[in-house]
């Protein structure tokens, strides 16, 4: 069974539809990242999931049982069993670290004596145990993001909902932060839906990652799978850096591009116009390659440089650890590529 | 639904309250022996006589809006942007007018410019100016849009010194590195803060033409004063209803046409920057003129009517005796005050949590349609209270003859306040904070006890002692409704002001203005332990 099956969910605000119909579902103790820029209706879906916004249409079952129907609640807030990590934490500024945690177990009717015990396990998990009397005030960015977790973990919640938790704290500590989610998810098996517009939280800390864009899922799947068969433009765009050329098939499995006739994929089509989509580090510099270009930009990676090169069918990146200079000619090959369709 | 129906709940009580009056009160004045008659507006409207009471509110509104804003955009300018010695302390005094009823600050003037009073006696020998001419001055129209504006110049001041804090400064660096301060002033900061000064200057012009206290003593002949005439002297009470409508009907167009005109436009440039970061000038000269010009503000707003009614009150006995005349009404002040604030608090907070915390189109409606009625003159909500409540009906009449009604005048009169205060408090907290509770599973009444309450002790507190120094000095609206007996301090001032001697009169006023002033310094000595994070 599921932990959460969302089907055909659509939300307008001002009647601008801003989720259009999306539908997607999420295996028990698995993570699930939902990524795409702002305003693509990611923040919405959760929202909706969580019970704080009703939807238009549509439904959303939590371990198999209605959520939702249409625009009417079917079962309380309290039965969704939910946790929740806000954007800004939104940690109560008037409760001890303790009280903040306790708040949800009092509210679920826990005896005081399974309090303790509950809130003394998750600080401990948290290793935040000395903090439990401090306000969150006099913590931390890092620490606030713990007791945010500890908080929402407490109630051990069939769904565990992070609205974009990182996204306002600095690179170094966010690392940090990050591998702690993982930690806990794994430790606790709790079902997570991660909100993020950062490709690497998503593809470092899920199981599996949706794309959003415009309301709309343009595409659910492995993070290897994103990545590597993106499949739209958007998807191919959004995820990592990319090239894309328009192309024509000319036969199955064969496309006629910029530097001549190719072997491709072309996914079962025989004829009509495509994009041709491929990594900059999938081309290759070689005196066999088969498209000629000129170097127009060199920029120092570290590991390596990263190139534009100016073709015959427009510039194209690349990834290459050896150095070429500017204005030098060179021939390339890619290695990897696919079909998109609009 | 728990929050849908509290929030419907005190939403019905304040439409019944405050909007049902007022439109009983019209309704009664166009319906007369069964059929509708615009008799009473005919009168009106066709009467010179009542042409030139319009004309004299609007010349009183639109004076005093006028001095306030020059005596309010550069005081507010030297707060916010010169490096003004005593600051703070200049902070702290000019809120005082604000806070000490304006027919204080009247009574103490007319005391020194009167015929025989000491700035008229320095003014008639040092200049050509008749003694006689100097007290008519301060009993007219132009004397009383002095007195409002020394007490509603801070409303400008305020806003202004809050919007030139939060001008975007590199928009100013910007024009400092081509230009003069005086430039970038005129081209620069002025136009980006004129919405915000606009929209003080509609608050000042709004309250002036609704304010009776002034008008009244010094007997100047306004629509205020003219609804109370034409009610309490004549008993004619659709007659007062009709005069009371061009007022309601100026105030609505004017709340209108600022709603208009700072939409989507007020704040855009303002308010998205620290305040630490604003630029000041270090000009000697600058902060010269800014200590004079201050120094001068104050010694005409607060210290010299002060001092004046402090040393018309010799001997010291006579605050003996203005105490033993008005101990009922200083008992009754302090009671009838305390019920209205808590109740204002209370309504002020659910009223606030309308208009800022829900998610809803219609927050914002909702939010300009109650704060129209803090706009309504005290005289007119007077007579509308007395329309609806004035039956013989067993819960009316129980109402309508004992303290409660005095109340509900409070409330009626100051929840579109004590709601906007608290909007402001509550707007300071993110939506999440509540959300963060709901998702647990909590119920609204829990969220709302366990969570937005504590986090709105300092905004509670602040409400309660704002309203408790509304009600205290509350007259309009009072001196209209009051049953026998259960007379207010500043309606025992209207009463001793006709037949007790001056000092009896001076005394009474400082007792007002240290009842007033009370809440004020125990809200700073208390501050510090409201903020426990």
């Amino acid at each position: 069974m599921n932990a959460l099956e969302v089907k055909n969910l659509r939300k307008s605000f001002n009647k601008k539809e801003v989720v259009k119909g999306i539908s997607f579902d999420v295996e028990k103790g698995q993570l699930l990242a939902l990524l795409g820029p702002s305003g693509c209706g990611k923040t919405t879906t959760i929202r909706m999931i969580a019970g704080l916004e009703m939807p238009d249409d549509g439904e959303i079952l939590i371990e198999g049982i209605l959520a939702s129907q249409g625009h009417k609640a079917t079962i309380s807030q309290k039965q969704r069993h939910i946790g929740m990590i806000f954007q800004d934490l939104a940690l109560w500024p008037h409760m001890t670290v303790y009280e903040n945690i306790e708040f949800g177990l009092k509210v679920n009717g826990l005896a005081k004596a399974e309090r303790q015990k509950r809130i003394d396990a998750v600080l401990n998990k948290v290793k935040m145990h000395k903090y439990a009397k401090a306000y969150p005030a006099r913590l931390s960015g890092g620490q606030q993001q713990l007791i945010a977790i500890a908080r929402a973990i407490v109630t051990e919640p069939k769904l565990l909902l992070m609205d974009e938790p990182l996204s306002n704290i600095d690179i170094k500590l966010r690392e940090d932060i990050r591998q702690e989610i993982k930690h806990i998810q794994q430790e606790t098996q709790i079902t997570t839906i991660y909100i993020t517009h950062d490709q690497e939280d998503a593809f470092l800390l899920a199981n599996k990652v949706a794309v959003m864009n415009a309301g709309i899922l343009e595409q659910i799947g492995s993070p290897e799978e994103i990545y590597s068969s993106p499949a739209s433009l958007f998807v191919a765009d959004f995820v990592g850096e990319s090239n894309v050329i328009n192309v024509k098939i000319v036969d199955k499995g064969r496309i006629l591009t910029p530097w001549g006739e190719l072997a491709c994929n072309t996914k079962g089509q025989e004829r009509g116009n495509a994009f041709l989509f491929f990594r900059p580090h999938y081309v290759k510099i070689e005196k066999g390659g088969y498209g000629d270009g000129v170097i127009i930009n060199r920029n120092f990676l570290g590991e390596g440089y990263k190139y534009r090169i100016s073709t015959s069918g427009g510039e194209i990146k690349l990834h290459v650890r050896e150095i070429y200079e500017i204005g030098q000619s060179v021939r390339f090959s890619v290695k990897r590529m696919e079909i998109l369709f609009c | 639904m728990q929050r849908k129906l509290t929030l419907g709940f005190f939403f019905a009580i304040f439409i019944c309250s405050t909007f049902l009056p007022i439109a009983w009160m019209f309704g009664n004045s166009i319906y007369g022996n069964g059929r509708l008659s615009l008799v009473y507006y005919n009168d009106i409207f066709l009467t010179q006589k009542y042409v030139t009471v319009i004309f004299n509110s609007l010349i009183l509104a639109s004076t005093t809006t006028l001095l306030s804003a020059l005596i309010g955009i550069p005081t507010g300018f030297f707060l916010a942007k010169t490096h003004l010695p005593l600051k703070n302390i200049f902070k702290i005094c000019f809120f005082i007018p604000l806070i000490i009823p304006s027919y204080i600050t009247g009574i103490a003037w007319a005391n020194l410019l009167g015929k025989t009073g000491f700035l008229n006696n320095i003014f008639s020998q040092y200049t050509l100016l008749l003694p006689e001419s100097i007290s008519d001055f301060i009993y007219s129209i132009y004397g009383a849009s002095f007195i409002l504006s020394m007490n509603l110049f801070p409303v400008v001041m305020l806003i202004a010194e809050y919007a030139l804090k939060n001008v975007n400064h590199r928009l100013e660096e910007s024009g400092l590195i081509t230009g003069s301060i005086f430039q970038v002033l005129r081209r620069i900061t002025l136009p980006l803060i004129a919405p915000a000064i606009l929209s003080g200057m509609m608050i000042v012009f709004v309250l002036s033409l609704s304010e009776f206290g002034v008008p009244s003593l010094l007997q100047v002949n306004v629509l205020t004063t003219q609804i109370f005439t034409q009610f309490s002297a004549f008993y004619n009470e659709k007659a007062a209803t009709a005069i009371a409508f061009p007022l309601i009907v100026i105030t609505i167009v004017v709340i209108m046409l600022e709603q208009v005109y700072l939409r989507g436009k007020s704040f855009e440039v303002l308010g998205r920057t620290s305040s630490n970061s604003t630029i000041q000038y270090s000009i000697p000269w600058l902060n010269t003129a800014g200590i004079t010009f201050c120094i001068f503000v104050l010694s005409l707003c607060v210290v010299m009517p002060l001092i004046t009614l402090i040393l018309s009150t010799q001997p010291v006995s006579a605050y003996h005796d203005a105490f033993l005349l008005a101990k009922k009404s200083i008992t009754n002040s302090v009671f009838f005050g305390s019920m209205g604030a808590t109740l204002l608090t209370l309504m002020g907070f659910f009223l606030g949590y309308l208009c800022e915390k829900i998610r809803s189109r219609l927050k914002n409606s909702a939010a300009v349609f109650i704060w129209l009625f803090f706009a309504v003159p005290a005289t007119v909500t007077g007579i509308g209270l007395i329309k609806l409540w004035n039956r013989p009906e067993g819960l009316f009449q129980f109402i309508y003859g004992s303290f409660w009604i005095v109340i509900i005048g409070y409330v009626v009169r100051f929840s579109p306040l004590s709601g906007r205060i608290m909007a402001n408090y509550l707007k300071q907290i993110p939506y999440s904070m509540e959300e963060a509770g709901t998702v647990t599973g909590a119920s609204w009444f829990r969220v709302l006890s366990n969570i937005s309450l504590p986090l709105q002790r300092y905004g509670l507190v602040a409400t309660w002692l704002i309203s408790f120094m509304f009600c205290i000095g509350e007259v309009g609206t009072t001196i209209l409704v009051y049953p026998p007996g259960h007379e207010t301090l500043p309606i025992a001032l209207f009463t001793v002001m006709a037949n007790s001697p001056m000092n009896i009169v001076s005394a009474l006023s400082i007792i007002i203005v240290a009842m007033t002033l009370l809440p004020v310094g125990v809200f700073l000595a208390i501050s510090k332990y409201l903020v426990k994070i």
